[in-house]
């Protein structure tokens, strides 16, 4: 046994001296090249990778594996390690591709700088999609971008909150990071709700940087009750554990104040039902995982290309009240039904 | 490279040790023994570990920017005084120097050169604040972090759309990204390996080696770090070399900054967020010590790659990450004793000789430790 492990570490050292001597006369990678035949997709490995551990990807998992057992992908690897730091999450995602990776689902930690992480991922033929978040900018250097739209999530959200309000009174909007690319649209999106209002709902100022971790927003909602809560008509959470943060605290301060949440956790949905909470936006991240591992595989594989390389495709929202609260499911899996058909029959070209 | 206070040298001349000895006593020498286990480990259990373009080259631009981090802290702990606005002071620098891309249309150069300016201004205020209030370097760097942590995303939020420049210069994409491939002579090109990106590293250890080892400002930061009362004594203007060191810091930081916007594609108010943690862990591996008076500039960067080596060898074990964080700690933890008891062994093997005859070689600039009597020294 240690003689075996003498003789690996010697074969290793060997083969680090020549590859790493050589790597300059060789292709950067070539697991990216098509394998299989036109139906065979055992050889794509896909991974899925976040931007760090968060409640909203978990269903990313579930998403994959569905995917792996109804396409027969050799593998689908969900990695949530990248820490949200984007240099760390391209450490992640490098060590993914040596390890045979041939498809990658990322959501980038950095909108700005992920482009640069597709593009090289790209040059080394390996199939990207940016999934739940898109790229800043004008340009997706991913084959795709399969994602919420964020400024029309945000918007429906508002508009809710603005309705359950009865049209007037004051709104909060509690979001995420201040400094993400799809945290400003939603901030746009719930200004374009309040000023459709013309004047009838003012906004108090965002409350920004609180989807860090549930204690963080838990803080900040107590403080922001607090301080103002008698003021306060309407919520609209845009981020989620600052909906869950709310929904709790709105629940036990029993003040008269219409939330509407994001995400479908499940203390939202029993809120939902109880009449805590009016309405809740949810996404769908099973639908991004699934439908995404999907197109990936066959654009890795060159049984397809996308027509129009860098679209943006929205993954679909969905308004939960207490009407729908128990079939909101349903609505929400044929969306991811008709985003596949999409992707088969509208915007990919395959043989 | 070492050097250390001289003002013993006689009797030491007498009961130096070889040169290989000495080397071999040294936290570096461990290290370098750790890393290359854990690279034969690694490699032997994982074969993908050897490539090029996708594990070795991402790695030494990992390197190549957390020893620039390293250092900074490092240059601070010369004096016995520690920076916490590293990462801060980094999105600052990296800020002004997206900002001149951006905004003024500036080229590389001098891009690179307001942004070391800024991250000189920056940590300069820090060092006279702490000069001339004599509040200790932690309150001090811990409330410039905090003002920073405010002041950085408020700019990019006036100045750009989605909180980031993105404009990218000629040349900048080459610092960041390319590797030595992209450098060819005649037919033969170099690996692509090794990323370009490792140069303004290797010129910023020389260049910060050269000043602890040869000249005499570097003796004076020591010596100021070892006792600051007798560095006054001795006629050395302390404040001054305070503001330097903090100065010093703050350019450092500044270009860790500036190199990780090259890396990942744009200068954003993140850059930093990661800095602190690593500032402290790859000095303090690599044998600095924290009260002052001894730095190991190769030490450095001997702690960072053994840190970044870990974590690489579990990012391709497709460790999940609540056992990489434990793993981490552990590994790290093990590290840290396992060079403690190193020394606590030598300490007894020279304590058993120094009651031996005295033809006995067993004199040692590190009779507790390194640096822990306090000389001044450096490995560069």
């Amino acid at each position: 046994m240690r003689r075996q492990v003498l003789v690996k570490a010697a074969a290793a050292a060997a083969t680090a001296a020549i590859a790493v001597g050589m790597s300059a006369c060789t292709a950067p990678a070539d697991s990216g090249s098509a394998t299989g035949a036109a139906s065979d997709l055992s050889g794509i490995n896909v991974a899925l990778v976040p931007g760090g551990p968060h409640p909203y990807f978990q269903p990313w998992i579930t998403g994959g594996d569905q995917a792996k057992a109804d396409f027969g992908l050799g593998s689908v690897t969900f990695n949530e390690t990248s820490g949200w730091d984007q240099s760390k999450q391209n450490d992640v995602i490098n060590s993914l591709v040596a390890n045979g990776t041939n498809a990658i689902g990322i959501f980038g930690v950095s909108p700005t700088d992920i482009n640069t992480t597709f593009a090289t991922l790209k040059s080394s033929g390996i199939a990207t999609a940016s999934l739940a978040s898109c790229p800043a900018g004008d340009t997706n250097e991913a084959l795709f971008c399969l994602s919420t739209d964020t400024g029309v999530a945000a918007y429906t959200a508002a508009k809710a909150t603005i309705a359950a309000m009865g049209g007037k009174g004051v709104l909060v909007h509690l979001t995420g990071n201040n400094v993400d690319s799809n945290t400003q649209r939603r901030i746009e999106g719930v200004k374009k709700a309040v000023a459709e209002t013309n004047g009838a709902v003012t906004e108090l100022p965002d409350v920004t940087d609180i989807d860090k971790d549930l204690t963080t927003a838990q803080k900040a909602v107590a403080d922001l009750l607090a301080a103002q809560g008698s003021q306060i008509n309407g919520i609209v959470s845009t981020a989620y554990n600052p909906a869950v943060a709310a929904a709790e605290a709105v629940a036990a301060s029993g003040l008269p104040i219409k939330l509407v949440a994001i995400d479908d956790d499940p203390t939202i949905l029993q809120d939902i039902t109880d009449g805590a909470v009016y309405a809740t936006v949810t996404q769908n991240p099973v639908g991004q995982a699934y439908v995404g591992s999907y197109a990936l595989a066959q654009l890795a594989s060159g049984n397809c290309t996308m027509k129009d390389p860098g679209v943006i495709v929205d993954s679909g929202s969905f308004l939960v009240t207490k009407d729908n609260v128990k079939t909101y499911d349903d609505e929400r899996k044929k969306k991811t039904q008709e985003l596949q058909k999409q992707f088969a029959d509208e915007l990919m070209t395959c043989k | 490279m070492t050097a250390q206070n001289r003002d013993d040298a006689p009797r030491t001349a007498t009961r130096r040790p070889g040169a290989v000895r000495r080397f071999l006593a040294t936290p570096r020498f461990f290290l370098i023994v750790l890393i290359i286990a854990l690279v034969v480990v690694i490699g032997a259990l994982k074969p993908s570990f050897f490539n090029g373009p996708f594990v070795i080259a991402p790695l030494l631009t990992s390197i190549s920017i957390f020893t620039v981090v390293g250092l900074s802290q490092l240059v601070v702990m010369s004096v016995g005084h520690m920076n916490l606005a590293i990462g801060p002071m980094a999105a600052f620098g990296a800020m002004f120097a997206g900002m001149s891309f951006q905004l003024f249309g500036l080229p590389l150069w001098a891009g690179v050169v307001v942004g070391l300016l800024a991250g000189a201004a920056v940590g300069a205020l820090s060092g006279w604040i702490i000069a001339r209030t004599g509040v200790n370097s932690f309150i001090v760097t811990l409330a410039m972090s905090f003002a920073l942590i405010g002041l950085v995303p408020t700019v990019y939020s006036w100045l750009t759309t989605g909180s980031a420049f993105t404009v990218k210069p000629d040349g900048l994409d080459v610092i960041g990204r390319a590797s030595f491939a992209t450098l060819c002579l005649g037919n033969v090109c170099g690996t692509n390996a090794i990323p370009i990106i490792v140069v303004p590293t290797i010129v910023t250890m020389a260049i910060l080696g050269y000043l602890f080892t040869r000249t005499r400002i570097g003796r004076e930061l020591l010596m100021t770090g070892s006792n600051v009362q007798a560095a006054e004594l001795s006629g050395i203007p302390t404040s001054r070399r305070i503001i330097l060191v903090h100065t010093l810091s703050g350019v450092l930081a500044a270009l860790a900054g500036f190199l990780l916007a090259a890396s990942t594609g744009s200068f954003t108010p993140g850059i930093g967020g990661e800095f602190m943690l690593q500032s402290f862990v790859g000095p303090i591996l690599g044998g600095t010590l924290l009260a002052g008076g001894y730095v190991s500039i190769t030490g450095t960067l001997l702690g960072i790659t053994l840190t970044l080596l870990i974590r690489k060898g579990l990012d391709l074990f497709g460790v999940g990450i609540e056992t990489l964080n434990i793993l981490l700690g552990v590994i790290l933890l093990i590290a840290l004793s396992a060079d403690r008891f190193r020394l606590i062994r030598t300490r007894r093997t020279r304590a058993a000789a120094a009651v031996a005859p005295p033809d006995d070689t067993g004199g040692d600039p590190h009779p507790t430790g390194p640096g822990a009597d306090k000389k001044e020294e450096v490995s560069a």
